[in-house]
Protein backbone atom coordinates (compact mmCIF):
# COMPACT_ATOMS: atom_id res chain seq x y z
CA UNK A 1 0.00 0.00 0.00
CA UNK A 2 1.08 3.28 -0.90
CA UNK A 3 0.47 5.58 2.24
CA UNK A 4 1.69 9.11 0.96
CA UNK A 5 -0.93 8.53 -1.55
CA UNK A 6 -3.58 7.33 0.76
CA UNK A 7 -2.51 10.32 3.40
CA UNK A 8 -2.35 12.98 0.69
CA UNK A 9 -5.72 11.68 -0.34
CA UNK A 10 -6.93 11.59 2.62
CA UNK A 11 -5.84 15.15 3.68
CA UNK A 12 -7.32 16.86 0.30
CA UNK A 13 -10.64 15.52 0.92
CA UNK A 14 -10.78 16.56 4.58
CA UNK A 15 -9.85 20.25 4.15
CA UNK A 16 -12.29 20.52 0.87
CA UNK A 17 -15.41 18.42 2.50
CA UNK A 18 -15.17 20.39 5.76
CA UNK A 19 -14.88 24.10 3.36
CA UNK A 20 -18.28 22.45 1.88
CA UNK A 21 -19.87 21.25 4.98
CA UNK A 22 -18.77 24.73 7.01
CA UNK A 23 -20.19 26.76 3.65
CA UNK A 24 -24.03 24.41 4.03
CA UNK A 25 -23.88 24.09 7.62
CA UNK A 26 -23.88 28.54 8.04
CA UNK A 27 -26.94 28.79 5.52
CA UNK A 28 -28.64 26.13 6.53
CA UNK A 29 -27.90 26.60 10.57
CA UNK A 30 -29.34 30.07 10.26
CA UNK A 31 -32.89 28.97 8.94
CA UNK A 32 -32.64 26.30 11.99
CA UNK A 33 -31.83 29.15 14.90
CA UNK A 34 -34.79 31.48 13.65
CA UNK A 35 -37.66 27.89 13.53
CA UNK A 36 -35.99 26.59 16.87
CA UNK A 37 -36.54 30.00 18.75
CA UNK A 38 -39.96 29.91 17.34
CA UNK A 39 -40.53 26.35 18.47
CA UNK A 40 -39.69 27.30 21.67
CA UNK A 41 -41.57 30.59 21.78
CA UNK A 42 -44.73 28.55 20.90
CA UNK A 43 -46.87 25.79 23.09
CA UNK A 44 -45.24 23.21 22.65
CA UNK A 45 -46.85 19.16 21.13
CA UNK A 46 -43.36 17.19 21.68
CA UNK A 47 -44.90 14.16 20.73
CA UNK A 48 -45.86 15.31 17.42
CA UNK A 49 -41.80 15.81 16.61
CA UNK A 50 -41.45 11.75 16.48
CA UNK A 51 -43.86 10.71 13.75
CA UNK B 1 15.13 31.61 17.54
CA UNK B 2 13.54 32.39 20.60
CA UNK B 3 11.30 29.41 21.55
CA UNK B 4 8.89 31.29 22.76
CA UNK B 5 8.89 34.23 20.00
CA UNK B 6 5.16 35.03 18.65
CA UNK B 7 3.63 37.56 16.13
CA UNK B 8 0.68 37.47 19.02
CA UNK B 9 0.29 41.26 19.30
CA UNK B 10 -2.45 43.79 20.91
CA UNK B 11 -4.66 43.45 18.34
CA UNK B 12 -4.44 39.61 18.54
CA UNK B 13 -5.67 40.04 22.53
CA UNK B 14 -8.23 42.57 21.29
CA UNK B 15 -10.02 40.03 19.30
CA UNK B 16 -9.82 37.13 22.11
CA UNK B 17 -10.79 39.33 24.77
CA UNK B 18 -13.90 40.37 22.71
CA UNK B 19 -15.01 37.30 21.31
CA UNK B 20 -15.10 35.67 24.68
CA UNK B 21 -17.91 38.33 25.78
CA UNK B 22 -20.32 37.06 23.65
CA UNK B 23 -21.51 34.11 24.61
CA UNK B 24 -22.36 35.48 27.93
CA UNK B 25 -24.54 38.26 25.97
CA UNK B 26 -26.23 35.04 24.38
CA UNK B 27 -26.88 33.37 27.53
CA UNK B 28 -28.40 36.34 28.88
CA UNK B 29 -30.59 37.04 25.95
CA UNK B 30 -31.66 33.21 25.55
CA UNK B 31 -32.96 32.72 29.09
CA UNK B 32 -36.39 33.98 28.62
CA UNK B 33 -36.89 30.34 26.35
CA UNK B 34 -36.18 27.93 29.22
CA UNK B 35 -39.14 27.16 30.63
CA UNK B 36 -39.08 23.73 31.84
CA UNK B 37 -36.37 21.05 32.08
CA UNK B 38 -36.22 19.46 28.60
CA UNK B 39 -35.87 23.49 27.42
CA UNK B 40 -32.50 23.53 29.73
CA UNK B 41 -31.28 19.63 28.46
CA UNK B 42 -32.56 18.80 25.23
CA UNK B 43 -33.45 22.73 24.29
CA UNK B 44 -37.32 21.35 23.45
CA UNK B 45 -35.94 18.83 21.67
CA UNK B 46 -36.54 21.06 19.03
CA UNK B 47 -32.70 20.44 17.00
CA UNK B 48 -33.58 20.59 12.74
CA UNK B 49 -30.19 19.14 11.43
CA UNK B 50 -28.17 21.84 10.25
CA UNK B 51 -27.87 24.01 13.91
CA UNK B 52 -28.04 20.24 15.18
CA UNK B 53 -24.34 19.68 12.70
CA UNK B 54 -23.12 22.64 13.92
CA UNK B 55 -23.41 22.09 17.71
CA UNK B 56 -22.43 18.80 17.56
CA UNK B 57 -18.97 19.81 15.77
CA UNK B 58 -18.76 22.39 18.29
CA UNK B 59 -19.05 19.78 21.15
CA UNK B 60 -17.13 17.00 19.72
CA UNK B 61 -13.99 19.73 18.34
CA UNK B 62 -12.79 21.34 21.35
CA UNK B 63 -9.32 23.03 22.25
CA UNK B 64 -8.37 19.74 24.10
CA UNK B 65 -9.06 17.89 20.64
CA UNK B 66 -6.97 19.84 18.93
CA UNK B 67 -4.11 19.58 21.65
CA UNK B 68 -4.44 16.14 21.28
CA UNK B 69 -4.68 15.38 17.93
CA UNK B 70 -2.10 17.83 17.17
CA UNK B 71 0.38 16.10 19.54
CA UNK B 72 -0.45 12.75 18.13
CA UNK B 73 0.52 14.26 14.75
CA UNK B 74 4.00 15.55 16.44
CA UNK B 75 4.85 12.44 17.81
CA UNK B 76 4.03 10.10 14.86
CA UNK B 77 3.15 11.71 11.97
CA UNK B 78 0.64 10.73 9.08
CA UNK B 79 0.74 7.23 10.30
CA UNK B 80 -1.76 9.09 13.61
CA UNK B 81 -4.42 9.77 10.39
CA UNK B 82 -5.85 6.15 10.66
CA UNK B 83 -7.83 7.22 14.22
CA UNK B 84 -9.50 9.92 11.89
CA UNK B 85 -10.34 7.36 9.45
CA UNK B 86 -11.54 4.70 11.70
CA UNK B 87 -13.70 7.47 13.47
CA UNK B 88 -15.44 8.51 10.34
CA UNK B 89 -16.03 4.92 9.44
CA UNK B 90 -17.82 4.20 12.57
CA UNK B 91 -19.52 7.45 13.07
CA UNK B 92 -20.83 7.18 9.01
CA UNK B 93 -22.18 3.81 9.99
CA UNK B 94 -24.34 5.24 12.97
CA UNK B 95 -25.75 7.46 10.50
CA UNK B 96 -26.43 5.33 8.15
CA UNK B 97 -27.66 2.62 10.44
CA UNK B 98 -28.93 4.55 13.34
CA UNK B 99 -27.65 2.08 15.69
CA UNK B 100 -28.79 3.25 19.09
CA UNK B 101 -29.22 6.54 18.37
CA UNK B 102 -32.35 6.23 16.17
CA UNK B 103 -33.58 4.00 19.19
CA UNK B 104 -32.76 5.91 22.50
CA UNK B 105 -34.55 9.16 20.11
CA UNK B 106 -37.14 7.27 19.91
CA UNK B 107 -37.97 6.62 23.23
CA UNK B 108 -37.44 10.33 24.02
CA UNK B 109 -34.77 9.68 27.10
CA UNK B 110 -32.34 13.50 27.73
CA UNK B 111 -29.55 11.09 29.59
CA UNK B 112 -28.31 7.64 28.71
CA UNK B 113 -28.70 5.82 32.21
CA UNK B 114 -32.47 7.06 31.77
CA UNK B 115 -32.53 4.26 29.26
CA UNK B 116 -30.91 2.36 31.87
CA UNK B 117 -33.69 2.54 33.93
CA UNK B 118 -36.40 1.87 31.34
CA UNK B 119 -34.73 -1.58 30.44
CA UNK B 120 -32.98 -2.68 33.27
CA UNK B 121 -34.59 -0.43 36.75
CA UNK B 122 -33.46 2.08 39.08
CA UNK B 123 -30.39 0.60 40.34
CA UNK B 124 -29.32 -0.02 37.68
CA UNK B 125 -29.73 3.75 36.26
CA UNK B 126 -28.08 5.18 39.53
CA UNK B 127 -24.63 2.95 39.16
CA UNK B 128 -24.09 3.80 35.36
CA UNK B 129 -25.04 7.49 36.28
CA UNK B 130 -22.31 7.51 38.80
CA UNK B 131 -19.86 5.94 36.44
CA UNK B 132 -20.84 7.95 33.53
CA UNK B 133 -20.27 11.27 35.95
CA UNK B 134 -17.24 10.01 37.15
CA UNK B 135 -15.73 8.86 33.76
CA UNK B 136 -16.88 12.23 31.98
CA UNK B 137 -15.99 14.64 34.85
CA UNK B 138 -12.11 13.28 35.10
CA UNK B 139 -12.09 12.81 31.64
CA UNK B 140 -12.51 16.63 31.44
CA UNK B 141 -9.66 17.20 33.91
CA UNK B 142 -6.96 18.07 31.95
CA UNK B 143 -8.95 20.19 29.50
CA UNK B 144 -8.12 23.49 31.04
CA UNK B 145 -4.17 21.96 31.65
CA UNK B 146 -4.08 21.85 27.61
CA UNK B 147 -6.03 24.99 27.31
CA UNK B 148 -2.97 26.52 29.26
CA UNK B 149 -0.19 25.17 27.78
CA UNK B 150 -2.09 26.62 24.50
CA UNK B 151 -2.38 29.93 25.43
CA UNK B 152 1.30 29.84 26.74
CA UNK B 153 2.52 28.78 23.57
CA UNK B 154 0.79 31.22 20.88
CA UNK B 155 0.86 34.43 23.07
CA UNK B 156 4.36 33.49 24.52
CA UNK B 157 3.17 34.73 28.09
CA UNK B 158 4.89 32.30 30.49
CA UNK B 159 3.78 33.60 33.38
CA UNK B 160 2.00 30.59 34.93
CA UNK B 161 0.18 32.48 37.63
CA UNK B 162 -1.39 34.69 35.09
CA UNK B 163 -2.09 31.67 33.18
CA UNK B 164 -3.81 30.12 35.86
CA UNK B 165 -6.06 33.26 36.20
CA UNK B 166 -6.69 33.29 32.57
CA UNK B 167 -8.03 30.09 32.32
CA UNK B 168 -10.06 30.55 35.53
CA UNK B 169 -11.61 33.66 33.84
CA UNK B 170 -12.30 31.58 30.92
CA UNK B 171 -14.26 29.33 32.94
CA UNK B 172 -16.15 31.46 34.77
CA UNK B 173 -17.93 32.89 31.25
CA UNK B 174 -19.06 29.10 30.37
CA UNK B 175 -20.13 28.77 33.73
CA UNK B 176 -22.52 32.19 33.28
CA UNK B 177 -24.03 31.34 30.38
CA UNK B 178 -24.63 27.58 30.62
CA UNK B 179 -26.50 28.28 33.82
CA UNK B 180 -28.50 30.90 32.61
CA UNK B 181 -29.62 29.65 29.16
CA UNK B 182 -28.80 25.20 29.30
CA UNK B 183 -29.11 23.75 26.52
CA UNK B 184 -30.57 26.32 23.88
CA UNK B 185 -27.43 28.85 25.02
CA UNK B 186 -25.21 26.45 24.48
CA UNK B 187 -26.52 25.65 21.10
CA UNK B 188 -26.26 29.20 19.87
CA UNK B 189 -23.06 29.39 20.83
CA UNK B 190 -21.83 26.54 19.74
CA UNK B 191 -23.38 27.48 16.15
CA UNK B 192 -21.54 30.68 16.22
CA UNK B 193 -18.40 29.48 17.40
CA UNK B 194 -18.20 25.99 14.82
CA UNK B 195 -18.10 28.91 12.29
CA UNK B 196 -15.29 31.25 13.60
CA UNK B 197 -13.36 27.95 15.08
CA UNK B 198 -13.57 25.84 11.57
CA UNK B 199 -12.94 29.31 9.45
CA UNK B 200 -9.85 29.97 11.87
CA UNK B 201 -9.14 25.95 11.03
CA UNK B 202 -9.06 26.24 7.28
CA UNK B 203 -6.92 29.53 7.47
CA UNK B 204 -4.23 27.98 9.89
CA UNK B 205 -4.01 24.89 7.43
CA UNK B 206 -3.69 27.20 4.78
CA UNK B 207 -0.73 29.05 6.69
CA UNK B 208 0.57 25.45 8.26
CA UNK B 209 0.88 24.16 4.45
CA UNK B 210 2.58 27.42 2.67
CA UNK B 211 4.85 27.47 5.45
CA UNK B 212 6.32 23.96 5.22
CA UNK B 213 5.78 23.62 1.45
CA UNK B 214 3.48 20.20 -0.18
CA UNK B 215 6.38 18.26 -1.51
CA UNK B 216 8.36 18.76 2.43
CA UNK B 217 5.02 18.18 4.26
CA UNK B 218 5.13 14.22 2.82
CA UNK B 219 8.82 13.57 3.05
CA UNK B 220 9.65 12.21 6.84
CA UNK B 221 11.56 14.45 8.12
CA UNK B 222 14.90 13.26 9.63
CA UNK B 223 14.79 12.82 12.91
CA UNK B 224 11.81 10.29 12.53
CA UNK B 225 11.76 6.58 10.90
CA UNK B 226 10.05 6.97 7.64
CA UNK B 227 8.19 3.36 7.17
CA UNK B 228 6.30 4.61 10.89
CA UNK B 229 5.90 8.20 10.10
CA UNK B 230 3.21 6.75 7.38
CA UNK B 231 2.49 3.01 8.60
CA UNK B 232 -0.03 2.82 11.52
CA UNK B 233 1.12 -0.40 11.82
CA UNK B 234 5.10 -0.15 11.30
CA UNK B 235 6.97 -1.23 13.96
CA UNK B 236 8.11 1.92 16.13
CA UNK B 237 5.14 4.17 14.85
CA UNK B 238 3.64 3.77 18.72
CA UNK B 239 0.44 2.35 17.53
CA UNK B 240 0.27 -1.41 16.13
CA UNK B 241 -3.05 -3.77 15.50
CA UNK B 242 -3.97 -4.22 19.02
CA UNK B 243 -4.01 -0.24 19.68
CA UNK B 244 -6.09 0.11 15.59
CA UNK B 245 -8.36 -2.34 17.20
CA UNK B 246 -9.06 -0.50 20.45
CA UNK B 247 -9.72 2.68 18.36
CA UNK B 248 -11.92 1.08 16.18
CA UNK B 249 -14.05 -0.14 19.46
CA UNK B 250 -13.39 3.07 21.52
CA UNK B 251 -14.34 5.58 18.91
CA UNK B 252 -17.59 3.33 17.39
CA UNK B 253 -18.60 3.30 20.99
CA UNK B 254 -17.60 6.78 21.93
CA UNK B 255 -19.93 7.75 18.73
CA UNK B 256 -22.76 6.38 19.81
CA UNK B 257 -22.93 7.03 23.64
CA UNK B 258 -20.99 10.00 24.46
CA UNK B 259 -23.55 11.69 26.47
CA UNK B 260 -22.16 15.52 25.45
CA UNK B 261 -22.42 13.77 21.43
CA UNK B 262 -25.42 11.95 21.68
CA UNK B 263 -26.91 14.89 23.93
CA UNK B 264 -27.09 16.43 20.33
CA UNK B 265 -29.49 13.36 18.83
CA UNK B 266 -31.58 12.93 21.83
CA UNK B 267 -32.07 16.95 21.44
CA UNK B 268 -32.94 16.09 17.83
CA UNK B 269 -36.14 17.35 16.04
CA UNK B 270 -37.21 13.60 15.08
CA UNK B 271 -35.58 10.52 15.30
CA UNK B 272 -35.01 11.07 11.88
CA UNK B 273 -32.55 13.96 12.50
CA UNK B 274 -31.01 12.27 14.40
CA UNK B 275 -29.71 9.54 12.20
CA UNK B 276 -28.91 12.14 9.40
CA UNK B 277 -27.22 14.48 11.73
CA UNK B 278 -24.53 11.72 12.41
CA UNK B 279 -24.43 11.16 8.62
CA UNK B 280 -23.26 14.27 7.89
CA UNK B 281 -21.19 14.95 10.75
CA UNK B 282 -18.84 12.24 9.65
CA UNK B 283 -17.29 14.97 7.57
CA UNK B 284 -16.70 17.15 10.93
CA UNK B 285 -15.13 14.22 12.60
CA UNK B 286 -12.58 13.46 9.83
CA UNK B 287 -11.72 17.11 10.19
CA UNK B 288 -11.72 17.35 13.90
CA UNK B 289 -8.99 14.55 13.73
CA UNK B 290 -6.99 15.40 10.57
CA UNK B 291 -6.37 19.25 10.20
CA UNK B 292 -5.00 19.43 14.22
CA UNK B 293 -2.94 16.41 13.17
CA UNK B 294 -1.21 18.20 10.42
CA UNK B 295 -0.71 21.14 12.05
CA UNK B 296 1.48 19.15 14.56
CA UNK B 297 2.54 16.79 11.32
CA UNK B 298 3.42 20.87 9.87
CA UNK B 299 4.95 21.70 13.69
CA UNK B 300 7.39 18.54 13.80
CA UNK B 301 8.98 19.50 10.28
CA UNK B 302 9.20 22.83 11.03
CA UNK B 303 10.63 22.15 14.63
CA UNK B 304 12.82 19.60 13.05
CA UNK B 305 14.24 22.23 10.40
CA UNK B 306 14.95 24.77 13.42
CA UNK B 307 18.17 23.83 15.31
CA UNK B 308 17.20 25.75 18.62
CA UNK B 309 13.97 24.13 18.97
CA UNK B 310 14.65 20.94 18.13
CA UNK B 311 16.92 21.39 21.28
CA UNK B 312 13.95 21.92 23.20
CA UNK B 313 12.44 19.31 22.48
CA UNK B 314 15.16 17.06 23.06
CA UNK B 315 16.76 15.69 26.27
CA UNK B 316 15.69 15.52 29.83
CA UNK B 317 14.29 19.12 30.44
CA UNK B 318 12.34 18.61 26.91
CA UNK B 319 9.15 20.36 26.54
CA UNK B 320 6.23 18.58 26.66
CA UNK B 321 4.97 17.81 23.03
CA UNK B 322 1.81 19.29 23.23
CA UNK B 323 3.77 22.73 23.05
CA UNK B 324 5.10 21.92 19.79
CA UNK B 325 1.96 22.96 17.46
CA UNK B 326 0.95 26.54 19.58
CA UNK B 327 4.82 27.16 19.54
CA UNK B 328 4.82 26.98 15.56
CA UNK B 329 1.43 28.35 14.66
CA UNK B 330 2.18 31.47 17.09
CA UNK B 331 5.86 31.91 14.24
CA UNK B 332 3.99 31.39 11.35
CA UNK B 333 0.80 32.90 11.18
CA UNK B 334 0.74 36.72 10.94
CA UNK B 335 -0.56 38.58 13.39
CA UNK B 336 -4.80 39.35 12.99
CA UNK B 337 -4.98 35.83 11.88
CA UNK B 338 -3.60 34.60 15.22
CA UNK B 339 -5.89 36.50 16.86
CA UNK B 340 -8.90 34.92 14.80
CA UNK B 341 -7.24 31.26 15.87
CA UNK B 342 -6.85 31.97 19.13
CA UNK B 343 -10.57 33.16 19.33
CA UNK B 344 -11.10 29.97 17.67
CA UNK B 345 -9.70 27.90 19.70
CA UNK B 346 -11.13 29.31 22.92
CA UNK B 347 -14.55 29.78 21.46
CA UNK B 348 -14.06 25.51 21.02
CA UNK B 349 -12.80 25.33 24.58
CA UNK B 350 -15.95 27.08 25.37
CA UNK B 351 -18.36 24.89 23.65
CA UNK B 352 -16.72 22.11 24.41
CA UNK B 353 -16.35 23.08 28.43
CA UNK B 354 -20.34 24.31 28.28
CA UNK B 355 -21.69 20.57 26.74
CA UNK B 356 -19.93 18.91 29.16
CA UNK B 357 -20.34 20.82 32.14
CA UNK B 358 -24.57 20.71 31.21
CA UNK B 359 -23.80 16.47 29.90
CA UNK B 360 -22.48 15.66 33.88
CA UNK B 361 -24.69 17.45 35.53
CA UNK B 362 -27.56 16.41 33.70
CA UNK B 363 -26.46 13.12 34.50
CA UNK B 364 -26.03 14.00 38.31
CA UNK B 365 -29.69 15.45 38.81
CA UNK B 366 -31.41 13.42 36.62
CA UNK B 367 -29.70 9.70 36.95
CA UNK B 368 -28.23 10.03 40.81
CA UNK B 369 -29.91 12.49 42.86
CA UNK B 370 -33.48 12.19 41.43
CA UNK B 371 -33.82 8.35 40.90
CA UNK B 372 -32.46 8.55 44.93
CA UNK B 373 -35.52 10.57 45.86
CA UNK B 374 -37.64 8.50 43.76
CA UNK B 375 -38.83 10.77 41.83
CA UNK B 376 -39.99 13.33 44.59
CA UNK B 377 -38.72 16.81 42.84
CA UNK B 378 -40.26 18.85 40.73
CA UNK B 379 -38.92 20.21 37.45
CA UNK B 380 -37.88 23.85 39.05
CA UNK B 381 -35.59 21.47 41.91
CA UNK B 382 -34.10 19.85 39.65
CA UNK B 383 -33.37 22.84 37.57
CA UNK B 384 -31.99 24.15 40.42
CA UNK B 385 -29.67 21.44 41.46
CA UNK B 386 -28.39 21.14 37.37
CA UNK B 387 -27.17 24.34 38.22
CA UNK B 388 -25.55 23.99 41.50
CA UNK B 389 -23.98 20.61 40.13
CA UNK B 390 -22.46 22.90 37.10
CA UNK B 391 -20.91 25.55 39.39
CA UNK B 392 -19.89 22.53 41.62
CA UNK B 393 -18.37 21.11 38.59
CA UNK B 394 -16.44 24.01 37.47
CA UNK B 395 -15.01 24.68 40.45
CA UNK B 396 -13.42 20.81 40.23
CA UNK B 397 -12.21 21.47 37.38
CA UNK B 398 -10.10 24.30 38.41
CA UNK B 399 -8.34 22.96 41.25
CA UNK B 400 -8.27 19.39 39.55
CA UNK B 401 -7.07 21.24 36.11
CA UNK B 402 -4.89 23.56 36.88
CA UNK B 403 -2.83 22.00 39.69
CA UNK B 404 -2.73 18.09 39.05
CA UNK B 405 0.20 16.92 36.95
CA UNK B 406 -1.14 13.80 34.50
CA UNK B 407 1.71 11.14 34.82
CA UNK B 408 0.18 9.77 30.60
CA UNK B 409 0.08 11.80 27.62
CA UNK B 410 -3.33 13.58 26.91
CA UNK B 411 -4.63 11.23 25.03
CA UNK B 412 -4.13 8.18 26.73
CA UNK B 413 -5.92 10.05 29.92
CA UNK B 414 -8.19 11.01 27.26
CA UNK B 415 -9.03 7.29 25.87
CA UNK B 416 -8.59 5.46 29.63
CA UNK B 417 -10.83 8.11 31.48
CA UNK B 418 -13.55 7.78 28.09
CA UNK B 419 -13.52 3.84 28.39
CA UNK B 420 -14.65 4.14 32.32
CA UNK B 421 -17.63 4.77 31.15
CA UNK B 422 -17.67 4.07 27.48
CA UNK B 423 -16.83 0.16 27.93
CA UNK B 424 -19.83 -0.65 30.73
CA UNK B 425 -22.71 1.65 28.23
CA UNK B 426 -21.87 0.74 25.23
CA UNK B 427 -22.26 -3.09 26.05
CA UNK B 428 -25.51 -2.11 28.33
CA UNK B 429 -27.34 -0.23 26.04
CA UNK B 430 -26.56 -2.04 22.72
CA UNK B 431 -27.48 -4.94 24.81
CA UNK B 432 -31.07 -3.81 26.13
CA UNK B 433 -32.27 -2.79 23.14
CA UNK B 434 -31.35 -5.13 20.51
CA UNK B 435 -30.85 -8.41 23.13
CA UNK B 436 -34.36 -9.53 24.57
CA UNK B 437 -32.40 -11.47 27.34
CA UNK B 438 -29.93 -8.91 28.40
CA UNK B 439 -30.68 -8.80 32.38
CA UNK B 440 -30.06 -6.49 35.21
CA UNK B 441 -27.14 -8.27 36.66
CA UNK B 442 -25.60 -8.47 33.21
CA UNK B 443 -25.69 -5.07 32.94
CA UNK B 444 -24.61 -4.30 36.70
CA UNK B 445 -21.31 -6.93 35.73
CA UNK B 446 -20.82 -4.78 32.05
CA UNK B 447 -21.10 -1.13 33.86
CA UNK B 448 -18.28 -2.30 36.89
CA UNK B 449 -16.45 -4.02 34.56
CA UNK B 450 -15.22 -0.33 32.93
CA UNK B 451 -13.60 0.06 35.95
CA UNK B 452 -10.71 -1.79 34.94
CA UNK B 453 -9.84 0.78 32.27
CA UNK B 454 -8.01 2.67 35.23
CA UNK B 455 -5.57 0.30 35.53
CA UNK B 456 -4.32 1.67 32.07
CA UNK B 457 -3.23 4.78 33.72
CA UNK B 458 -1.21 2.60 36.11
CA UNK B 459 2.91 3.15 36.69
CA UNK B 460 3.21 -0.46 34.90
CA UNK B 461 2.21 0.83 31.70
CA UNK B 462 4.93 3.37 31.45
CA UNK B 463 9.22 3.09 30.15
CA UNK B 464 10.52 0.97 27.92
CA UNK B 465 10.20 -2.99 26.92
CA UNK B 466 6.42 -2.93 28.71
CA UNK B 467 5.03 -5.95 27.82
CA UNK B 468 1.55 -5.82 25.53
CA UNK B 469 -0.21 -7.39 28.30
CA UNK B 470 0.59 -3.96 30.45
CA UNK B 471 -0.42 -1.37 27.88
CA UNK B 472 -2.48 0.83 28.04
CA UNK B 473 -3.97 -0.08 25.01
CA UNK B 474 -4.66 -3.80 25.40
CA UNK B 475 -6.13 -2.55 28.87
CA UNK B 476 -8.30 -0.36 27.31
CA UNK B 477 -9.39 -3.12 24.65
CA UNK B 478 -9.60 -5.78 27.43
CA UNK B 479 -11.99 -3.84 29.51
CA UNK B 480 -14.85 -3.35 26.65
CA UNK B 481 -14.24 -7.35 26.47
CA UNK B 482 -14.28 -7.90 29.93
CA UNK B 483 -17.53 -5.64 30.08
CA UNK B 484 -18.98 -7.90 26.80
CA UNK B 485 -18.20 -11.06 28.93
CA UNK B 486 -20.02 -9.77 32.17
CA UNK B 487 -23.18 -8.67 29.93
CA UNK B 488 -23.36 -12.17 28.39
CA UNK B 489 -22.85 -14.12 31.52
CA UNK B 490 -24.36 -12.41 33.64
CA UNK B 491 -27.67 -12.30 31.64
CA UNK B 492 -27.51 -16.09 31.00
CA UNK B 493 -27.08 -16.81 34.85
CA UNK B 494 -29.04 -14.63 36.51
CA UNK B 495 -32.14 -13.45 33.68
CA UNK B 496 -34.36 -10.47 34.88
CA UNK B 497 -37.77 -12.45 36.29
CA UNK B 498 -40.38 -12.52 33.71
CA UNK B 499 -43.10 -10.31 34.96
CA UNK B 500 -40.12 -7.07 35.33
CA UNK B 501 -38.53 -7.62 31.85
CA UNK B 502 -41.60 -8.13 30.33
CA UNK B 503 -43.17 -5.20 31.82
CA UNK B 504 -39.93 -3.03 31.12
CA UNK B 505 -40.74 -4.16 27.70
CA UNK B 506 -44.28 -2.93 27.47
CA UNK B 507 -43.38 0.25 28.69
CA UNK B 508 -39.50 0.71 25.89
CA UNK B 509 -42.75 -0.30 23.34
CA UNK B 510 -44.84 2.64 24.55
CA UNK B 511 -42.53 4.78 24.59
Amino acid sequence: MNWVILWKGVLLLTLIGYSLLVVIVFFGGINNIIAMLQDLSSPRNELENDE
Amino acid sequence: MDVFATNFKTIDWFIVTVYIFIPVVIGIVVRKYVRQLSDFIVAGRSLRLFIAIATLTGTELGLVTVMYNSELGFKHGFSAFHIGIIETVCILAIGITGFIVYKLRQLRVMTIPEFYEKRFGRNVRIIGGILLALGGILNMGLFLQAGARFMMGVTGYSNPAGLKLFMSAMLTMVLIYTVLGGMVSVVLNDFLQFIVLSIGMLIGSYFAIRRIGWSNLFAAPETAISDSWFNPVAEGSGFGMIYVLFMVVLTFSAGALWQSGTLRALSAKTPKVAKQLYAWSSVSYLARRVIPMLWGICAFVFVSQTPKLLSAFQGPDALNSQFGMPIFIAKVLPSGFLGLIAAGMFAAFMSTHDSYLLSWSSVITQDIIAPLKRGALSDKQRLLITRISIITIGLFLLIWGLWFEAPVSLWNYMAVTGTIYLAGAFTVVAAGLYWKKASSTGATLALFAGLLAILGIGPWTQGENVPFYLSDKFIGLMTFVVAFIGMIAGSLLFPDKNSLQGEQESDLEAS
